[in-house]
């Protein structure tokens, strides 16, 4: 009998260790269901750079004491892609996703996946909001709003004060935007400053281009998501190239190590501004401070980035999250955002409030930031970013910083660029 | 006697079997049958289990994606794309770009780095002060994250304030005046990429050599010093025939790690994210492709169907280098 125990012994154990390993590999996580219950809930919000919501989680976890907010910050594109592989698995998306707007159509056009929030009742909404924005979060059929805005770009110029004065250039910033009605003029002020001071002008040739692609009425695609090389890229490409071949520019690539380390080290003097880079200026480079100001863009308003908050479906607590998200976008939370990292708001009754209107950065010597970016968000017309924007943009860039490093002739950039670009809208 | 012999006697009934002195051995003689015919098949089924799901499964499914219309952005296309996919992998230049990448560096990096294993093991196989020391020292760089090296790297080789364009400019190539931009052109970038793959594997490798050096007996070499042949000789007449079976296996797991390299091209460029291997492709790999079609794209399945063309392109490459160094060590396998 002794036998045929160890014999059952060593049957079940094969057996059971078999069935782990089974187990293991279909098994699906249940933690987190305990949160749907009354009790505690944990909201997850994924988003890059800064959106100027650590202060503001305290606060709401103080007046929510069941709420508990977990932020998660990343890295721009990463969270965006992040965030479809989560959309195709089905599992993992955080409660709140902000989605930029250079992604937005390709997410709008998944908005099945994303919690209506007209169902909710995010309506009465729309009259609040600027139209061009509102809009963009809207499903093609208009019946499906997949995200409320934060903030929007709008278009200005940092320089630093410190670098003009020493190139002989006036600092005072109602000068300094006298000096550069037009791009052509623009780049003139940069010769003139490369001539005198050896040093570089701006940051990228990217960030010309960009600013200036985005004060065009048409973008890379026209609203039948067509590419449309020929006019505004052509412009901004123009401008960039000529810009490049001045040797204006620092060659840098943004939002990387080396562009912050230019922030510090003076490598260049200006920078296209939209009201979210203030955020980003102040955190990379906090030891600049007071050297920075704000001048207006050359060549009128233009819109560069802005974000959304949206509602992925998966999440396991839609309501407390939509409680959470409209919180966020409430007058009283935007302009405290406003105030802390510069990022201006999407709806424009808020602009005529005195706490955004009067108000003065401190670190970019008391600019009336309050009057600056509102201005431009409202005089703007809208762009419109075709499903295929973010790959041709990158492909755009790409010819550009080759030219940069010398490896591709600027007269026949173009046409590369061009070639790159129908590319990726076929990719 | 035909028609006896044609009727073959009778087995005894079965119900001999059912009868109450053999239901007592039941229970444990069907343990003892299940313990020796089936045991063996239930032990080894974790793995085949495993295989089937992690290995087996996404080959199968990304084959059957590869035929399919697998658009992220674009859920209107219709369910089949046929051969389309791999039709279309055929005229795409950006693939070929980037084969023709991958077999650059590949060739930079496979060939010196198990060239140079093959003389870190030897040097390793004599007598040596400090002998375990040196061992563990060239596995160092296979220890450390490979994300953390190629980092390291990617400062080494930049243009401005580079220690590899330093130390080129010390012996009066480059230099602060002129300095090489690693990331402008194909060759530097893949000398680049294939620097950081050598440093990491070349003492790996080594140890693997050394292991198969330690069981030639020494009486070999013994014998052919007698005959007047030198340590070069040695090395190429002797070790590397002995340790032949090693040699192909490390030709064929380098053939794999290279075509497959991902992570170094792809920290090497500044916009990483952006996956296109620099600005005009220039150190794109496959594997980094097939990332960017997939992800950047969302042509899910456009990107399964250059894995499986990359599948199918490692099978053929590792039997040619298998052929190839079997030839070369002699061998007759």
């Amino acid at each position: 009998m002794r036998r045929s125990w160890t014999h059952l012994a060593r049957v079940t154990a094969a057996g059971a260790v078999a069935l782990v390993m089974v187990a293991a590999c279909s098994g699906r996580s249940t933690t987190g269901g305990s949160d749907a219950g009354g009790g505690q809930v944990t909201l997850k919000i994924n988003f890059w750079g800064d959106f100027g919501l650590q202060d503001l989680k305290a606060r709401y976890e103080a007046e929510h004491p069941n709420v508990k907010i977990q932020l998660n910050s990343g890295e721009y594109n990463a969270q965006h892609e992040d965030l479809q592989k989560k959309l195709v698995a089905g599992n993992g998306a955080p409660d709140i996703a902000a989605i930029d707007e250079g992604f937005m159509v390709q997410f709008r056009s998944q908005s099945d996946k994303f919690v209506n929030l007209l169902d909710k009742g995010a309506g009465s909404y729309e009259s609040k909001y600027l139209p061009w924005k509102w809009k963009q979060s809207l499903s093609a059929d208009g019946k499906t709003q997949i995200g409320l805005g934060t903030d929007v770009g709008g278009l200005a110029m940092c320089y630093r004060t410190d670098l003009f004065k020493a190139a002989g250039l006036p600092t005072e910033r109602d000068q300094v935007s006298a000096l550069w009605p037009t791009w052509d003029k623009f780049i003139e002020v940069g010769q003139q400053y490369t001539t005198t001071t050896k040093k570089k002008f701006i940051d990228a040739g990217t960030n010309l281009f960009n600013p200036i692609l985005g004060q065009q009425p048409v973008g890379f695609y026209d609203e039948q998501d067509q590419l449309r090389m020929e006019q505004g890229p052509k412009v901004a490409f123009d401008y960039t190239v000529k810009a490049v071949g001045a040797g204006l520019s620092a060659n840098l690539v943004s939002f990387q190590a080396d562009w912050d380390k230019g922030f510090t080290s003076g490598a260049f003097a200006v920078l296209a501004c939209p009201a979210w880079m203030l955020g980003h200026i102040k955190d990379t480079a906090p030891g600049t401070q007071g050297k920075w100001d704000i001048a207006a863009v050359p060549g009128g308003g233009g819109n560069w980035g802005g974000s959304f908050l949206t509602l992925p479906k998966q999440g396991k607590n839609v309501d407390e999250a939509y409680k959470l998200l409209t919180w966020l976008v409430a007058p009283e939370q935007q302009i405290e955002i406003f105030k802390k990292v510069g990022n201006l708001p999407s709806q424009p009754a808020l602009y005529a409030d005195p706490a955004i209107a009067d108000f003065k950065n401190p670190f970019f010597n008391d600019a009336p930031v309050g009057q600056i970016f509102p201005k431009m968000a409202q005089g703007l017309t809208p762009q419109y970013l075709g499903r295929k924007n973010g790959p041709t943009r990158v492909a755009v860039e790409n010819v550009i910083r080759r030219v940069e490093n010398k490896s591709l002739k600027s007269d026949a950039a173009w046409s590369e660029a061009v070639k790159e670009a129908e590319k990726a809208a076929k990719s | 006697m035909s028609s006896t012999r044609a009727a073959p006697p009778r087995r005894p009934p079965a119900p001999q079997r059912g009868s109450a002195g053999d239901r007592r051995m039941t229970w444990r003689d069907r343990l003892y049958r299940f313990d020796m015919r089936y045991m063996p098949y239930l032990m080894i089924a974790p793995f085949f289990l495993l295989f089937i799901v992690f290995g087996l499964f996404p080959l199968l499914f990304n084959a059957v994606v590869s035929l399919r219309n697998y658009r992220l952005d674009d859920p209107t296309l219709p369910y089949w794309a046929g051969m389309e996919n791999f039709s279309r992998l055929s005229a795409d230049e950006d693939f070929w770009n980037a084969l023709y990448n991958t077999f650059g560096i590949f060739l930079l990096s496979t060939v010196p780095q198990l060239l140079l294993a093959l003389l870190v093991a030897s040097l390793l196989n004599r007598k040596l002060r400090a002998q375990t020391w040196w061992r563990v020292g060239v596995l160092l760089p296979y220890v450390t994250p490979i994300v953390a090296s190629t980092m390291v790297f990617s400062v080494f080789f930049s243009r401005d304030f580079g220690m590899a364009n330093w130390a080129l400019g010390l012996l009066g190539i480059g230099g602060a005046d002129d300095p090489i931009d690693w990331r402008a052109g194909k060759l530097q970038a893949w000398i680049a990429i294939a620097t950081m793959v050598n440093w990491k594997w070349i003492g790996y490798n080594a140890l693997l050599y050394l292991a198969a050096m330690q069981s030639i007996p020494r009486d070999v070499y013994e014998a052919a010093a007698i005959d007047g042949a030198g340590p070069w000789k040695q090395l190429w007449r002797i070790t590397v025939p002995m340790i032949q079976p090693v040699v192909v296996f490390t030709v064929i797991l380098s053939t794999i790690g290279g075509l497959q390299l991902f992570t170094e091209p792809m920290l090497f460029d500044p916009n990483a994210q952006a996956a296109t291997g620099g600005p005009d492709g220039e150190w794109q790999t496959i594997a980094q492709l097939i990332y960017k079609v997939g992800w950047k794209d969302l042509n899910l399945g456009y990107a399964a169907a250059m894995s499986w063309a990359l599948f199918l392109i490692i099978l053929v490459v590792a039997g040619l280098n298998y052929l190839l160094t079997n030839r070369l060590s002699g061998g007759r396998r």
